[in-house]
């Protein structure tokens, strides 16, 4: 009678530690053989490379000064008076401006996320596990977030909080994480009827084990889809909040700015418009390259 | 059943009856259902009371104007004794729940003596009608791409749906309408010398459908054919699917039985947010298609304060988007009948 | 007048430009063509918040009130006078107290019964009726007809303070076609406010049959009835609604009852298409007759060999300025806000950033107008001047240190981005630029809570002085005086020169008091806009006059257009 439990302990015992270390050697290993990852990888380095580098570009006469209007060359078109990729309402440089962009539109993509992560998991968790009386206060929770108007919303807290990257970065995510939160909550409520997590929770797996070990990998892929689709969507919304006029101030650029103010110009200078999106849109690939990637290389079934 | 035993007393009648239903799975569905629509009665009181207290708290007043001579101390003083607006805020949140309880939404601001629930019946059926279309194409063209995609990983097809999900994504519908209305409208006329080409602005039940419906469904349609891609790839590496495929199932079998039921399910529990989605981002289809729909109406009445329009909205937004979360609670039973009714 | 929805103008000119072939009457070179196609379909923009002329106040509403509603007057083509709508002429007397309107006989309703005395008096009551809060009654009504003074203190809650209110002004119909008006002050120029579209008579039996019944004078919802509805919008003007859809168009189609031969076209359709590359598209694909350039595209239209032919630059009667807070130092030094005007390069923001769509002009009264001068150089580009100016004031750190107030709309951020380039390029001074929600940027500038503020502007309700030199009199402050400058000697100059019959000695009063606002750099006047519209060329005998609206050149006589074969 007693040898089945100590042969469970000592299965137990002797499987975490080995698995831990198998798993991140082997995830790396994984990860490296995945090129697209790699060339995901490679995009997100240079990116913030050029986020951290443009200033010196700027100093070494590389590129030209983002903010220097030059009145008589407005909506230049690419490759017309120097301006390799054009110039914008004002005649400032698109090709500089699109460098300089990457740097709030790249804080704001990703810190969003960051923000919107943890909420979205913590929420979508707990109402998808627990179940019950939580999760539906916690659902109808996200009812009454979904229907006020965030734009509304958006214009109060930075009026009250006063415009700062901070307070942009939180609006955007406040009004974002229902989503994740929703799919997380769905994703648990389908996987934790399976028989590998009954499994594991009649052999007295304490829940946040179980959510961490189980509940999470398995939803990794719809969660990295959400996540790298929120990037562009947050750097729009940056542009709509500097509509609303409580975004980034002018003349800083970012790229969902430079997306609105070249949709006014669609026919003047259609290229003012496809530069920024097209940068937005490598971006978006590039983190989900990398996501998949991950994905991939943590999921032990990919064994090979 | 004891039910039909006889007539009993409505009191011994209940609880054996609730028994009764409870104990079959409609039942619980039934019971299940009707306690999200009781639900959705603080639901809405919440949504008012947070709607109320971001408009009184957003600056600037209905009566300012977006440039120019603005309008005198008086007229604004009449003006606010003409709409009730200088009452004590806690008596004006009174006042309006009272009248929304009786389905009176009052009076727009901005649209002189036209009612909040006229101006609302107007424009619904436009936003409807676009958002109902979007959404049917949405389910059979995404996860038809995603499932496509998952099957063919690391294929021409898969780069080429995932080529086309991140353009959907990084141009945002407004740049993506424009571009069309510049091929398929401007320039098409022009080639043609207007005998071919599609219709730019205004709301008909023609070809005007084509451009708004395809401008609101590309982004939901390229998300949820990444989300549908994603999960396909989770489901295909489940035991029970890798067994089928040893099995020497034909494709489309494995597919249909074993692989669409797991990969549905984010996409389902995202159907709400879409839903959302294209009620309330129908405003930008609305603007650059000039369609006198909810959502342009919806943004107009923020940009203006209009403070009864922006509660009547978010009323009928908040309810759209409760009802769209109950059916997709209500699906997951049927695609995953081992969900729990909470 | 007011602004539209987005900082753009009215179009307004000295002598008439005939756009295209002057529209005689029934010249067999006309080239008609068929009834059925004589619709003119053009974009107004956004949907106006009333039908009721009398609460009106945008140019979006105005062009369909002046379609439906006659006035007493209009100006005239030339704009050196008024001519007869409603009246067909006028006497005043002596003290220039009394205004007596001699009204057209043959006048009628649009349901064909006559207009009568007491038409004109119901309908200039409805919009004096303080519990209707008509946006327009402010700058002119209330200070110069007889007892209106007291708008401002009738208690709205109290029909019988209203009524008494109402019974007590100087309006008066001695017999069915003669309408009096007693003034409280002479003014020189009350000829014009009866050209206004809002002074027009309305129907008293229609309204209350709308409301149901007679109604107390407190009750707005009621007195507003009869606007939601075509059927009962029964009006005196060339044309008539015949549908309203909401937010995307409003058809108007002649008044049969119109004392003027009958109108070739047979429809006018006035969309409310409000963004502008929308109704460009809808006018390049034959959907739109007639529509403003966006600014973006202005130099695409140029350079294209068929829209360039079809494209009319058109002057309008308006002036844009910045505006300067001089109750906040260094702003209130008047030699800083001097330097701040001299280092704009007028030229280059007409030119480059406004693509050529006006004139730069660094004086007030607007080219077209009487008391149009250039002569006072005081703010004109010198940046040399200029640095010299802020040099010797000392300030220059202090005034680094102010913000440029800008509405969240494109046209202002990239006309006051190129603003605060031009001040750091030509004074050396950087100042900052703060975008917030239009509403907001109203709510501050109402208090006075800004320091620079630009660019705000006027177009010409009527094309007489007193309408643009009122804006900046003490005590109109938070109404478009946002610097809430006062000067004391400018406030008789123009009261002065308000009052004053002889026309010499009114152009003089102006003059100088134009002079004031320039040297002591009130605010830095920036440019006098110009409309860029696109016109289809089978629209014919469009005249386009001084009171047009900035999207529909030639809306003021619609009734000579007309449609050649096309």
């Amino acid at each position: 009678m007693a040898l089945p439990a100590a042969t469970i302990e000592q299965l137990g015992q002797w499987e975490v530690p080995e698995q831990q270390i198998g798993l991140w050697s082997d995830a790396l290993q994984r990860f490296r053989r995945n090129r697209l990852a790699i060339a995901g990888a490679a995009v997100v380095l240079l990116l913030v490379l050029i986020a951290f580098g443009s200033p010196l570009l700027v100093q070494l006469h590389l590129i030209a000064d983002p903010l220097k209007q030059h009145v008589e060359f407005i909506e230049a078109a690419p490759g017309q008076n120097g301006y390799a990729f054009g110039a914008d309402e004002l005649g400032r440089d698109t090709l500089s401006r699109l460098l300089f962009g990457s740097r709030v539109s790249l804080a704001v993509g990703i810190f969003v996320q960051a923000i919107i992560l943890p909420i979205g998991l913590a929420i979508g968790l707990t109402a998808g596990y627990f179940g019950g009386r939580i999760d539906n206060l916690l659902m109808r929770f996200t009812d009454i977030w979904y229907a006020f108007p965030d734009l509304l919303f958006v214009l109060v807290v930075v009026s009250v909080f006063g415009p700062s990257l901070l307070t942009i970065f939180g609006a955007i995510a406040l009004v974002n994480w229902v989503g994740l939160a929703r799919l997380v909550r769905g994703q648990v409520l389908s996987i934790k009827e399976k028989e590998f997590i009954e499994a594991a929770r009649s052999s007295g797996s304490a829940p946040a084990k179980l959510i961490l070990k189980h509940l999470l990998p398995n939803s990794l892929g719809p969660i990295i889809v959400t996540l790298t689709f929120g990037i562009p969507q947050a750097i729009f919304l940056e542009a709509v909040l500097s509509f609303l006029g409580v975004g980034i101030q002018p003349p800083t650029p970012t790229w969902g700015q430079m997306v609105f103010d070249g949709y006014e110009n669609i026919y003047a200078n259609p290229t003012s418009v496809v530069f920024p999106a097209l940068a937005i849109g490598f971006t978006l690939l590039a983190f989900s390259f990398v996501g998949d990637g991950l994905r991939d290389a943590l999921d032990p079934r990919m064994k090979r | 059943m004891a039910v039909t035993a006889g007539r009993p007393t409505r009191g011994a009648l209940l609880p054996s009856q609730l028994s009764a239903i409870t104990s079959t799975r409609t039942g619980s569905l039934a019971i299940f259902i009707v306690r999200r629509i009781l639900w959705m009665a603080p639901i809405l009181f919440f949504v008012i009371l947070i709607t109320f207290t971001l408009m009184h708290l957003a600056p600037g007043s209905p009566w300012d104007k977006a440039g120019g001579r603005q309008l005198s101390d008086t007229v604004i003083n009449n003006l606010n004794i003409r709409y009730g607006l200088n009452k004590p805020v806690t008596q004006q949140f009174v006042l309006y729940l009272w009248s929304v309880i009786h389905f009176d939404f009052g009076l727009s601001y901005q649209y002189q003596n036209k009612t909040v629930s006229g101006l609302l019946l107007e424009s619904w059926p436009y936003t409807a009608t676009i958002g109902v279309l979007a959404f049917l194409l949405i389910i059979p063209v995404g996860v038809g791409l995603g499932v496509l995609a998952a099957l063919r990983q690391n294929t021409r097809i898969d780069y080429i749906t995932m080529g086309f999900a991140t353009v959907a994504a990084s141009f945002p519908n407004f740049v993506i309408g424009a571009l069309m209305v510049v091929v398929f409208g401007v320039l098409s006329y022009r080639a043609t010398g207007g005998n071919f080409f599609l219709p730019t602005a205004g709301f008909a039940l023609d070809d005007h459908l084509i451009m708004p419906v395809l401008t609101l469904a590309l982004l939901p349609i390229a998300y949820t054919a990444r989300l549908t891609r994603a999960s396909t790839l989770e489901a295909i590496r489940q035991d029970f699917v890798r067994t089928a495929w040893a099995k020497g199932l034909p494709e489309r079998l494995v597919v249909t039985r074993h692989v669409l039921k797991n990969s549905l399910i984010p996409v389902v529990t995202t159907l709400g947010p879409t839903f959302a989605f294209l009620v309330t981002g129908s405003v930008i289809v609305e603007t650059v298609f000039s369609i006198p729909g909810i959502g342009r109406a919806f943004v107009v009445a923020i940009e203006s304060r209009d403070y009864p329009m922006i509660l009547g909205t978010t009323v009928l937004f908040s309810l759209v988007i409760a009802v769209a979360n109950l059916v997709v609670d209500v699906a997951y039973v049927f695609i995953d009948p081992r969900v729990r009714l909470t | 007048m007011q602004l539209g929805n987005h900082l753009r103008a009215t179009a307004l000119v000295s002598v008439a430009v005939v756009v295209a072939a002057c529209g005689g009457s029934n010249a067999p070179s006309l080239n008609l063509a068929p009834a059925d196609q004589q619709i003119l379909r053009a974009n107004n923009g956004v949907e106006p918040n009333s039908f009721d002329p009398t609460q009106q106040t945008y140019t979006y509403e105005r062009a369909v009130g002046i379609q439906t509603f006659d006035s007493l007057f209009r100006a005239k083509a030339d704009s050196s006078d008024v001519e007869p709508l409603g009246a067909t002429s006028y006497d005043v007397s002596s003290d220039g107290l009394t205004y007596t309107f001699h009204l057209r006989t043959n006048e009628k309703w649009s349901d064909g019964k006559p207009v009568v005395a007491s038409d004109w008096v119901y309908g200039w009551k409805h919009f004096l009726n303080p519990a209707l809060a008509a946006g327009y009654v402010d700058p002119f009504f209330d200070l110069t007809i007889k007892g209106a003074g007291t708008y401002g203190s009738v208690d709205v809650s109290s029909a019988s303070a209203i009524d008494a209110y109402l019974n007590g002004l100087g309006l008066s119909a001695p017999d069915d076609k003669t309408f009096v008006v007693a003034l409280d002050h002479p003014a020189a120029y009350f000829k014009w406010v009866a050209t206004l579209w809002m002074a027009v008579p309305l129907r008293k039996d229609i309204i209350e049959q709308a409301a149901g019944g007679s109604f107390a004078s407190t009750d707005a919802t009621k007195a507003e009835a009869w606007a939601n509805n075509a059927s009962t919008i029964i009006g005196n003007g060339p044309y008539k609604i015949k549908e309203i859809a909401s937010k995307d168009h409003v058809t108007l189609v002649p008044n049969p009852n119109y004392w003027a031969p009958a109108p070739h076209l047979q429809q006018i359709v006035l969309y409310e298409i409000s963004d502008g590359n929308t109704a460009y598209s809808q006018y390049q694909t034959g959907a739109l007759d007639i529509i403003g350039v966006p600014l973006a595209d202005v130099t695409v239209v140029r350079n294209d060999p068929k829209l360039s032919k079809e494209a009319k630059l058109i002057p309008t009667l308006s002036q844009y300025w910045i505006s300067y807070n001089s109750t906040r130092a260094p702003l209130d030094d008047k030699n800083v806000r001097m330097a701040l005007s001299k280092s704009i390069d007028r030229d280059k923001l007409v030119n480059d950033i406004e693509h050529g769509n006006g004139k730069s002009l660094g004086t007030f009264i607007p080219k077209g107008m009487n008391g149009y001068d250039t002569s006072d150089n005081a703010q004109s580009f010198d940046p040399a001047a200029a640095k010299k100016l802020l040099a010797d004031s000392g300030k220059a750190a202090q005034l680094a240190k102010m913000k440029l107030i800008t509405r969240n709309s494109t046209a202002s951020k990239t006309l006051n981005q190129f603003l605060a380039d031009q001040w750091s390029t030509n004074l050396g001074v950087t100042i900052q630029l703060d975008v917030i929600d239009s509403k907001t940027v109203t709510r501050n500038i109402r208090k006075g809570q800004f320091d620079i503020y630009g660019l705000d502007g006027w177009i010409s309700d009527y094309p007489d002085q007193q309408d643009w030199f009122d804006i900046f009199v003490t005590g109109s402050c938070h109404s478009l005086n946002w610097g809430c400058v006062s000067d004391t000697s400018y406030d008789d100059l123009v009261n002065k020169a308000d009052a004053e019959s002889d026309k010499t000695k009114r152009a003089q009063g102006y003059s100088q008091a134009q002079k004031k606002l320039i040297d002591n750099a009130v605010v830095g006047f920036m440019y006098q806009p110009y409309e860029y519209d696109l016109i289809k060329p089978y629209v014919q005998g469009l005249t386009v006059t001084t009171t047009d609206d900035q999207n529909l050149p030639g809306d003021g006589r619609y009734n000579q257009a007309y449609i050649t074969q096309h």
